[in-house]
């Protein structure tokens, strides 16, 4: 379902936390907001999920004026950053509530239940209590709840944010999948410019409570519209005065400039040129690359744009 | 957890060093066990001790001239402490003790949590005032309240509210002197809540009556009950307010006058053996409550 948000501000007092924000999510896309920490990511989600009232604007959800409707009759199934699990309930229990609030038999939520819990994979550990789940698995059971209601919108706070490098690729792609198959309109909140990359259809990029450019990832990825969006989503250099990617500098051997400096990450190698204007810049190679140009830290090179 | 942090070393240094280490631990261990148990038996457990070996009749026949009193012979008056329990007075006192105590401890259970939650949840002025208050009850010897019960509920009442002599003024004392156990108890329980918890029902459809039955009250279960079983245990010892608004007849004698008058009689054993009595009544409610509290909270806790 499409969701409009039109002048949408949020003051908690002081200053505006989110202002002024002017936003259409498609409908049946995953839509990533983007942005640094306090960049008033989460305080949009609330908003569209009825826990916090905008201090002004409108929220339109599938052509249905939402602003006023209290958070029980939005139909959005919500994912808490600390993923908020009812600790006195089984993770069966947990599942279930949405449905068990709404008076649905008991007989239809227990086949329900096995249904959401077969698609996240929690089968086996529906008597379980939340304590007793690991991070992932925590979080797994969160999508599940608010999957239960069968939402016409899925927002989802930083869902892989407590979680480590493996779980959280893994999660991932099957939150990709997951969407593929399902096409809830979803939003999820993160500030990891890779998992937005990966993950979104549409890119929305934050700072400081305002919207700074909305787009196609690779799109916004390529032609960002500042500064702050282009050294957001991926690291850059100076060349000539002009900021760039440093992976689309490449070096050869002998010339002008002079490599200060080797990092080693791996796949990645961050080579620190000199270059002979003085200027320094830094150039982004994969190993194999790397291995071709046979240079070394102190050798005089020359940097130029692919 | 601790033991295999410490013996990862094990691999990696040499013997002695891990020997020593090891016998730290144990050292420590029993320095540490020892100086609380000491310190537990000296202050809490010796008089309790003492109270049921006075209330049994024990006494110690110590000719044999060991120090260790498993070597003592000793005398007991056994029938003494039965019938100090068994007189009806005695009996009368006890269950007067028990059931209004359980009455004053529920109530304070139910209003303490509804406290808890305005001083925690909503804003207005004079929050921070009305907070202090909560404690008062702690900080007035309680035989001051007793007589400004009398004052205020006695026969000159003010507010023509006559409490005098009747088990309603006892029941409004021990309301008095047990409120603050469950209002801080449970205080620091709603603060450390999750909100998000409660969003997250609601998001589900919950009502906000719902959200409080399903997602509130379960949390605040195991602290109630620790309030609770606290609250009993105050109200069970609370001599100096329900002595003076009882007004010293027989109807509104608790438990803790009874001893009281027992000790201006000397009847040190009677004395001795009621309180062995109510001693094992609070100390089952205690543990009652803390171990059903624990067994709630234990899986959920996060
Ligand atoms: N209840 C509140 N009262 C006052 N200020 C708040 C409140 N909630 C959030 N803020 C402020 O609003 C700003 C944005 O907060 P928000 O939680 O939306 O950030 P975020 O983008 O989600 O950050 P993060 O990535 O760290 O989760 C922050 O500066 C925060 O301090
Ligand atoms: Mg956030």
């Amino acid at each position: 379902m499409p969701i409009q948000l039109s002048n949408l501000s949020k003051n908690y007092g002081q200053g505006a936390v989110v202002a002024d924000v002017n936003l259409e999510i498609p409908s049946g896309e995953l839509t990533a907001l983007l942005g640094p920490s306090g960049s008033g990511k989460t305080t949009v989600l609330k908003m569209i999920g009825g826990i916090e009232k905008p201090t002004t604007g409108r929220i339109v959800i599938e052509g249905r004026d939402v602003t006023d409707v209290d958070a029980r009759y939005r139909d959005i199934g919500y994912c808490f950053q600390a993923y908020a699990p009812f600790r006195h309930m089984s993770v069966a229990k947990n599942v279930g509530f949405g449905l068990s609030v709404r008076g649905t038999a008991k007989k239809e939520i227990r086949q329900r239940v096995g249904e959401l819990l077969e698609l996240v994979r929690l089968s086996d550990k529906a008597n379980r209590y939340p304590a007793q789940l690991s991070g992932g698995e925590r979080q797994r059971m969160a999508l599940a709840r608010a999957l239960a209601i069968e939402p016409q919108v899925l927002l989802l706070d930083e869902p892989f944010g407590a979680l480590d490098a493996v779980v959280r690729s893994e999660l991932r792609s099957w939150l990709k999948e997951l969407h593929q198959r399902l096409h809830v309109t979803t939003i999820l909140v993160t500030h990891d410019q890779e998992e937005a990359m990966d993950l979104a259809e549409t890119l929305v990029v934050m700072h400081q409570g305002r919207i700074e450019q909305v787009g196609r990832p690779l799109e916004v990825y390529d032609q960002p519209v500042n500064s702050f969006v282009q050294s957001f989503l991926g690291p850059t250099t100076l060349f000539d005065g002009v900021t760039i990617r440093p992976h689309d500098l490449v070096v050869s051997p002998s010339g002008p400039d002079v490599v200060t400096n080797i990092d080693d990450l791996g796949f990645e190698i961050r080579i620190a040129v000199t270059r002979a204007s003085g200027e320094q810049t830094w150039v982004q190679l994969s190993r194999p690359e790397f291995l071709d140009t046979k240079i070394a830290s102190g050798d005089a090179v020359s940097v130029s744009r692919r | 957890m601790v033991t295999s942090v410490n013996e990862t070393p094990a691999v990696s240094t040499s013997p002695p060093t891990v020997r020593s280490r090891r016998l730290r631990r144990v050292v420590s261990t029993v320095t540490a066990g020892g100086l609380l148990s000491t310190y537990l038996s000296i202050i809490v457990i010796l008089p309790v001790v003492a109270t049921i070996a006075t209330g049994v009749g024990a006494s110690p026949d110590t000719t044999s001239g060991s120090w260790w009193p498993g070597d003592w012979v000793w005398h007991s008056n056994f029938s003494a402490f039965v019938d100090a329990i068994g007189a009806p007075a005695a009996w009368h006192a006890i269950w007067l003790s028990v059931w209004l105590s359980l009455l004053a401890a529920s109530v304070n259970t139910v209003m303490g949590a509804l406290i808890a939650w305005v001083l925690v949840r909503d804003r207005f002025r004079g929050q921070k005032f009305i907070e202090s208050f909560v404690d008062i009850p702690f900080a007035l010897p309680t035989i001051v309240a007793g007589v400004v019960f009398i004052y205020l509920y006695g026969p000159a009442s003010p507010v023509h509210v006559n409490l005098f002599e009747a088990w309603t003024g006892l029941f409004v004392a021990l309301l008095f002197v047990s409120l603050p156990f469950s209002v801080r108890t449970i205080q620091p329980v709603l603060v450390a809540m999750d909100r998000d918890v409660e969003h997250a029902a609601r998001t589900l459809g919950a009502s906000p009556w719902r959200v409080t039955r399903s997602v509130i009250i379960p949390s605040l279960v195991s602290p109630a009950l620790a309030g609770f079983g606290l609250a009993f245990a105050r109200c069970v010892g609370e001599f100096g307010s329900i002595s003076l608004i009882g007004g010293g007849i027989a109807r509104t004698t608790t438990a803790s006058t009874y001893i009281y008058n027992l000790t201006q009689g000397f009847l040190w054993q009677g004395a001795a053996a009621v309180s062995t009595i109510l001693l094992l009544i609070s100390v089952t409610v205690l543990t009652g409550a803390t171990w059903f509290a624990a067994s709630f909270h234990d899986r959920r806790a996060l």
